[in-house]
């Protein structure tokens, strides 16, 4: 194509065109900080962390808690909560790896499968929230219909009217009904968060797969 | 990192700039742009260097880890708000008395290499800094015969894009 080869002679007589950058200008520059996509994922998963932690000691002494406090529930709360922060320690511990493999790839097979491996740990980190999420309400739902007196009191008053059946669809659709909505809240924000930072993460990837083939 | 791998990436790198710019040249279309996409370049070549084993030439290393790094790690996204480049708007004003003169009609091939994506874009690269096909298909990682056939089919795309 003659407009290519027009273009590359250009291309090639412009080397004194670039700026030209000092040796101590270039070393400043390995001092700074990266912007890259799949650190971004690894921040804003840590930021995440933190907020969640912080809403947990914000809500300690509120009446909610309190409620929770009187189920007596601690010896199953304890033990799902370290495990989910073994979790998820864990997963950050994965976004860092994949930050770091991307960083310093040299070959684009490489770095397509770094790509898909990021988009996996994206992928598995909003499962195992939403999960837990689920799971943590069954498990205090079900706890609650059975050992909360409040409750226990509401339920031999049904079973007295004859309503027990009704009372206890009340509390498990609106417990899904609740579920529902926090589950579709969450999936909103990760949509938003993770999913915005993948687009780009994604739409190359197709290309570079459009290569392979 | 020690002092001496920095002195040595610094130098080397300092003496091969002009890939980089290069790079930067095709993947963004203004002076801000330019200097993030050399940076975010820079770090990452500097994060990679301890893995540079000198099998393959320093200039070819980068060439790899800077298309690398123009296609996937870099955030442009917030900066594509606005960034008619250079070339464009260069273009724009001399576009209404024109004539067919090699200045113009480079303008216009680089308006054009500026929309293809980021893949067709470094293939674009390779070829115009003479790589040969088997050069190419190293850095791309894939192989020569697909090199070829991409780099046509990149070709009549330009060719499209810049006879509608």
């Amino acid at each position: 194509m003659d407009e290519l080869e027009l273009l590359k002679k250009d291309w090639n007589k412009n080397g004194s065109k670039y700026p030209k950058l000092s040796y101590d200008e270039i070393y400043k520059m390995i001092l700074k900080k990266s912007s890259s996509i799949v650190k971004w994922i690894f921040i804003i998963s840590l930021l995440e962390f933190v907020f969640w932690t912080l809403i947990s000691f914000v809500l300690k002494d509120t009446k909610m808690f309190e409620d929770v406090e009187h189920l007596n529930m601690n010896h199953i709360l304890i033990p799902m909560t370290i495990i989910s922060y073994i979790i998820l320690i864990y997963f950050f511990y994965l976004f860092y790896k994949n930050y770091r493999n991307i960083a310093s790839t040299d070959s684009t097979k490489r770095l397509m499968e770094n790509i898909l491996k990021t988009r996996r740990t994206v992928k598995y980190y909003v499962g195992f929230n939403l999960i837990a999420l689920v799971i943590g309400t069954f498990i205090s739902l079900f706890y609650v219909l059975k050992h909360d007196e409040n409750m226990l009191s509401q339920v031999q008053q049904a079973s007295a009217n004859g309503e027990v059946f009704k009372i206890y669809a009340i509390y498990i659709l609106v417990t899904l009904l609740l579920l529902a909505i926090m589950v579709g809240i969450l999936l909103l924000f990760y949509w938003l968060v993770y999913g915005i930072l993948l687009k780009r993460l994604n739409k190359n990837y197709r290309e570079l797969k459009k290569l392979e083939v | 990192m020690n002092k001496e791998l920095e002195h040595s990436f610094v130098e080397l790198l300092e003496k091969h700039q002009n890939i980089v710019h290069k790079v930067c040249r095709l993947y963004t279309n203004n002076y801000d742009a330019h200097n993030d996409l050399f940076q975010e370049i820079t770090i990452q070549l500097w994060k990679a260097y301890p893995k540079f084993r000198g099998d393959a030439k320093f200039s070819t290393w980068m060439y790899r880890v800077g298309l690398n790094t123009a296609i996937t790690l870099y955030r442009k996204s917030k900066r594509r708000v606005n960034t008619q480049g250079f070339d464009e708007i260069q273009f724009k004003i001399s576009a209404e008395d024109y004539d067919d003169t090699e200045e113009q009609q480079l303008k216009l091939l680089y308006k054009a290499v500026h929309q293809l994506n980021d893949i067709e874009k470094a293939l674009v690269f390779l070829y115009l800094e003479d790589k040969n096909y088997k050069e190419i298909s190293e850095t791309m990682g894939i192989s020569e015969v697909n090199a070829r056939v991409k780099m046509n089919r990149v070709k009549t795309k330009l060719r499209t894009i810049l006879n509608p």
